[in-house]
């Protein structure tokens, strides 16, 4: 419940804790004491029948209910305190208990795909080092290099597709285009991004990619190329929305200074709201980039399925498999070792989103320490 | 199916998914589980009522299923209840013969059918068209309907007959009609269990008729002639998987293949339709979802095993309908596929097995409906050989059973559910089996 900083050692931090306790319960009503405690225990309670899928969780849990409504009536205060902070535990613990089903899920398939290495045995190194997958007919291989260059090539484009358009749409909305026109245009674009992936993908399977498979004369349907253009489209109004508002953020004050030194509206564009509104439009473009990563539907419907590389490796013109297709495409049929893959490849997919993650937010970090203030 | 399979292929890879293959593999009920309620259903009614009476309070068909267990039960039951409840309650034999003498006074008992997975969307679709008996000029599940402008597939080829299904149906083996919505001649009810179940309730006579996919000789590990004194074998469909090919293929020479050409196309032996005498096109192979029940079986009935490699495969699909699609959109493509997503841009073609050629067309010597066909299997109904029925099938059953049977029942229940309707020569031979119609 306290919060231990790091300049604290072990024994101090405690040594407060202690110290925090007792003045706690010395400061409480009674009643309210007995009220919380029964309230704790029978969360623990709930909590630890859950774990061991108990049938008689339901028991603690109503007597947590029970207490927590009667400290509601006498002891407000106290028990709303104690009901937030369940409420933030719990959506921690939730994630923990996800991500760690994840990675126990994963681990059996890790181990089958060890690799030697100098002598020493690495589990899971042979789904990296080399790109054979192949469910059903041994030898049997359940490589992650297929799907990780098809993520990446998908990415790749929308990014391509994504990043240019938004921003150059983000930065004519909120710069050059009349009140009247942004009002209008940006809750359309807003809309454009519920439409829901399906859609995109259908569109993308009957006329897109019969369409490519003609102009291109290639072999059959499915490529990285429009899959990508596709999910691109789709992060198109994630990007525009973001980045207008960080671009709209940028304190007029700066821009009135700058066209007062003699600037024209372009200079002041490139050279003072872009570079300002910085970590607001690159947290665009990457949240557009975790939207092109994470999309399933589209990406299931139209590439092809097989989990091979394209060769050469940069040919978008054959769309084989990426990491969440592959899970959208198999989760019916598999089991056993194939099952465990497929939460292999949700472990990187949740890897890669982190990093993502921490990325933007470390880019926002450096832009806010270099120009400071309220951008 | 399930326990079939498991026995014909041992410890084979391909078992796993050979269950996969059925759709609704997981029971609702284990069978013990089922049969348990079955007796504990039967005593508690037994101590009520008697079964004709509870018969005849019971005119809905739901119901009416409780009634059917129990009178199951009873008849397998032990001598001495059932001889003190004689008068009441008939024994299935007895009421099978007097099935139509009976009809008036309080109707033939309910027909029942349990077992495979794979035959249950069949039998069961059958079955509650059965039971909601519908008129004539419904158009939608039964006759035709002017206004609407809708008729069932299969009803000019009855004659129209100006009565209810089942009443129709139950007709040419002579039970009276009811004329009423969802009062059938007699209740049907299909359970749902495993071919090995169902083959062993039909003999244990628990059941009227079992439905299996596999042959009842590799369910029960019986002799062919014991099979043949025992049981009586109907086929009422078949499952399968066509090779099809898109348009341009076909109208560019490709109607046909051997089964050597379709293993090498799928393993990336024969790459361009100029090799088996097409046009200078690369091929397009489609695939079913890797370790898929499909998927298995065309493994291991076209490509020899089933862990057999597929390399040749460009494209794989979970679903029929995508596979269809993506034929039609493609140039040069083949897939393999539920035949009733077949159309004028998705054409079957004909696969040459052993010097024998298996053509599309249902009125050919050798069909890719026959159960001959390497990717077919058929989908049978056995009923219990008895003193009563020396021929195997009584009235009821073959009421019921030779509804599948006509156009109307092969488009509706067998094609209706994407599998593989009889060719005209198998459904000849399936009424042979049926007694004499009224």
């Amino acid at each position: 419940m306290a919060q231990t900083t790091s300049e604290e050692t072990g024994a101090e931090a405690f040594g407060h804790l202690v110290r925090r306790f007792r003045n706690f319960v010395d400061e409480t009503d009674r009643e309210a004491l007995a009220v919380v405690g029964v309230m704790s225990a029978a969360l623990l309670a709930a909590f630890a029948g859950f774990l061991l899928v108990s049938s008689y969780t339901v028991a603690p849990f109503a007597v947590f209910l029970v207490a927590a409504g009667y400290g509601w009536l006498r002891h407000q205060e106290l028990t709303a305190r104690l009901l937030t902070l369940t409420t933030t535990v719990s959506t921690i613990l939730i994630l923990i208990l996800i991500i760690a089903f994840i990675f126990v899920e994963a681990v059996p398939v890790v181990f089958y795909e060890s690799a030697t290495v100098f002598g020493i045995e690495i589990p899971g190194l042979r789904m990296f080092i080399q790109p054979e997958w192949d469910a059903v007919s041994s030898p049997i291989r359940y490589s992650m290099v297929p799907m990780i260059h098809g993520t990446v090539m998908v990415t790749l484009v929308a990014t391509a597709v994504a990043a240019p358009l938004g921003v150059a749409a983000a930065l004519f909305l909120s710069e050059i285009a009349p009140r009247t026109v942004r009002e209008l245009v940006k809750p359309g674009v807003e809309i454009l991004a519920g439409i829901p992936s399906i859609v995109y993908g259908f569109i993308g399977f009957t006329v897109l990619s019969p369409w490519a498979s003609d102009q291109f004369d290639i072999l059959g349907q499915g490529t990285y190329l429009f899959v990508g253009v596709v999910v691109g489209l789709m992060a198109l109004p994630t990007v525009v929305s973001v980045a207008e508002d960080a671009l709209n953020s940028v304190p007029e004050s700066m821009k009135s200074g700058s066209l007062a030194v003699g600037t024209t509206d372009w200079q002041t564009m490139t050279s003072i709201t872009l570079p300002a509104a910085f970590s607001g439009v690159s947290a665009a473009v990457l949240l557009g980039v975790g939207r092109a990563i994470g999309e399933t539907m589209a990406a299931t419907v139209m590439l092809r399925g097989v989990p091979k590389l394209t060769d050469p490796l940069y040919n978008v013109f054959y769309g084989q498999e990426t990491l969440t297709s592959l899970i959208a495409r198999n989760y019916g049929e598999a089991d056993g070792l194939q099952m465990d893959a497929l939460f292999v490849a949700g472990v990187i997919l949740f890897i890669t989103v982190l990093v993502i993650s921490v990325g933007s937010q470390y880019v926002e970090w450096r832009m806010r320490k270099k120009f400071g203030g309220d951008v | 199916m399930c326990v079939g399979y498991t026995a014909t292929l041992g410890t084979h890879p391909s078992v796993r998914a050979w269950r996969r293959i059925d759709p609704y593999y997981k029971p609702l009920l284990s069978d013990t589980d089922s049969i348990q309620l079955m007796t504990r259903e039967s005593d508690r009614l037994a101590d009520r009522v008697s079964r004709r009476k509870f018969l005849i309070a019971s005119g809905a068909v739901g119901t009416a299923g409780l009634a059917g267990c129990s009178g199951q039960s009873d008849s397998g039951g032990d001598a001495e209840t059932e001889a003190a409840a004689d008068e009441s309650t008939p024994t299935e034999q007895s009421s099978q013969d007097t099935a139509s003498s009976e009809s008036g006074s309080s109707g033939p008992s309910m027909l029942t059918a349990e077992g495979s997975s794979t035959v249950y969307p069949i039998a069961n679709k059958g079955s509650s068209y059965w039971n909601s008996n519908a008129p004539p000029d419904d158009g939608e599940y039964w006759g035709s309907n002017s206004e609407e402008g809708n008729t069932v597939p299969g009803w000019s080829e009855l004659g129209e007959p100006d009565m209810r299904l089942a009443d129709y149906f139950a007709s040419l083996y002579g039970f009276e009609p009811t004329g009423q919505q969802a009062t059938p001649p007699f209740p049907t009810s299909i359970g749902l269990s495993h071919s090995g179940t169902g083959c062993q309730s039909v003999v244990d006579g628990l059941v009227d008729i079992g439905n299996s996919s596999g042959p009842i000789t590799a369910e029960l590990g019986w002799s062919e002639s014991k099979a043949e004194e025992e049981v009586v074998d109907h086929v009422l469909g078949r499952d399968g998987q066509p090779v099809v090919v898109s348009s341009d293929i076909y109208n560019n020479g490709v109607q046909q293949l051997t089964g050597e050409q379709v293993r090498k196309i799928y393993q990336d032996e024969i790459t361009n339709w100029s090799e088996v005498g097409g046009p200078d096109q690369e091929i397009y192979v489609i695939g079913r979802a890797e370790g898929s029940g499909t998927d298995t079986a065309f493994r291991l009935n076209m490509l020899g095993s089933a862990d057999a490699p597929m390399p040749g495969v460009d494209t794989r699909f979970g679903q029929n309908q995508q596979v269809a699609q993506a034929v039609s959109q493609n140039e040069g493509a083949i897939a393999y596929m539920a035949l009733a997503f077949t159309s004028d841009t998705v054409l079957p073609i004909g696969i040459e097995f052993e010097g024998t050629l298996y053509e599309p067309d249902k009125d050919a010597e050798n069909t890719i409906f026959d159960s001959a066909y390497p990717l077919n299997r058929d989908l049978h109904q056995y009923t219990k050989i008895t003193e009563d029925t020396p021929n195997g099938t009584d009235m009821r059953e073959a009421a019921f059973m030779n509804m599948f049977l006509t156009d109307f029942g092969q488009q509706v229940f067998v094609e209706g559910n994407n599998y593989i309707p009889l060719p005209t020569a198998d459904i000849e031979s399936e009424k042979a089996k049926l007694p004499e119609q009224v």
